[in-house]
């Protein structure tokens, strides 16, 4: 295999093994919400996911290697972010249930990565935009959907459900 | 409608969260990226808790301790998106990592685990997973 095909392969299964593991935590910290709160829920995975880091970070020794100078103010705004993630999806979900929520978060997430790459914003290497591009996000989209599809009265079923739970 | 722009906010954060990560580890070294946005996080959510104080934060020691680690899967997701935007581009990146979520997902809850509820697999799954594949495919063409 050439090396972009070794390159291309390792990119790819980094990032299926990372969603797996978006899954994985999306459901622990369900078990943890579900008995403290969202906030609490928020603080603990990103406390977390900050301690581990710095562990890994100190053991790697990269961060002897670092200047304070190094670090721009603006990286520390780059955090934001992860809150900005939990507080819009819960809003969302709040509001519009989880299909719809899920589709418009996908599109929002995909067609926001394609326009990066086609202007190679950030220091981040330009990949020309393309028609086929954007047909595969639009076959990836209708995927999920179709993959979430439920029977009729199960959705319905589900949507009682919620609705119960929303005002208990 | 407030409702569908914060829909649309989360999935642009989402991928923001990707690229800034990116750009800083490309500037410092990925693990100490990592480190600084996670903390700034951390920082933000524990002020708001400390403002909103919902729900029941003693009933932390009636959970799993297991679950109460979930946040460390945090390190090797942001480690492997950051790593694999370097490689691959954003919009690969983006897709492959949805799928395998929505796939993840789905195969907890056929099996239950964790003690979710059961699902079977029907018709529109395959169609669904063929769709998907074949997106990655023609993306590549």
């Amino acid at each position: 295999m050439s090396e972009d095909g070794i390159r291309m392969v390792v990119g790819l299964i980094l990032a299926a093994t990372a969603g797996a593991a978006i899954s994985l935590q999306t459901v622990f910290n369900n078990k943890v919400n579900e008995k403290t709160g969202s906030w609490t829920t928020t603080t603990l995975a990103l406390g977390m996911g900050f301690v581990f880091a710095l562990v890994a970070s100190i053991m790697a020794g990269e961060f002897s290697r670092i200047q304070l100078g190094q670090i721009d103010l603006w990286y520390w705004f780059a955090g934001v972010t992860g809150v900005g993630v939990v507080f819009c999806l819960v809003q969302a979900m709040k509001r519009l249930g989880p299909t719809v929520t899920i589709s418009i978060v996908m599109t929002a997430q995909l067609s926001t990565a394609l326009i990066w790459d086609s202007f190679g914003w950030m220091g981040i290497e330009k990949i020309p935009f393309s028609m086929t591009k954007l047909a595969g996000i639009l076959m990836i989209i209708a995927g999920v959907l179709v993959f979430k599809m439920r029977s009729k009265e199960k959705a319905d079923l589900m949507e009682v459900e919620n609705k119960k739970r929303m005002l208990g | 409608m407030k409702g569908v722009l914060f829909a649309f906010l989360g999935g642009m954060f989402i991928t923001l969260q990707g690229v800034l990560n990116a750009n800083i580890s490309g500037e410092i070294g990925t693990l100490p990226a990592i480190t600084i946005t996670q903390f700034t996080g951390f920082f933000l959510a524990f002020t708001i808790w400390l403002l909103v104080r919902d729900g029941n934060y003693t009933q932390i020691k009636s959970v799993k301790t297991a679950y109460l680690f979930a946040g460390s899967f945090g390190l090797l997701i942001i480690f492997n998106e950051v790593t694999a935007i370097h490689s691959i581009g954003i919009t690969l990146t983006m897709s492959m990592l949805l799928i395998s979520q929505v796939l993840m997902a789905f195969f907890i809850d056929t099996r239950g685990w964790f003690g979710m509820e059961k699902k079977q697999i029907h018709a529109p799954q395959y169609i669904g997973v063929t769709l998907m594949v074949l997106g990655v495919i023609v993306m590549q063409l």
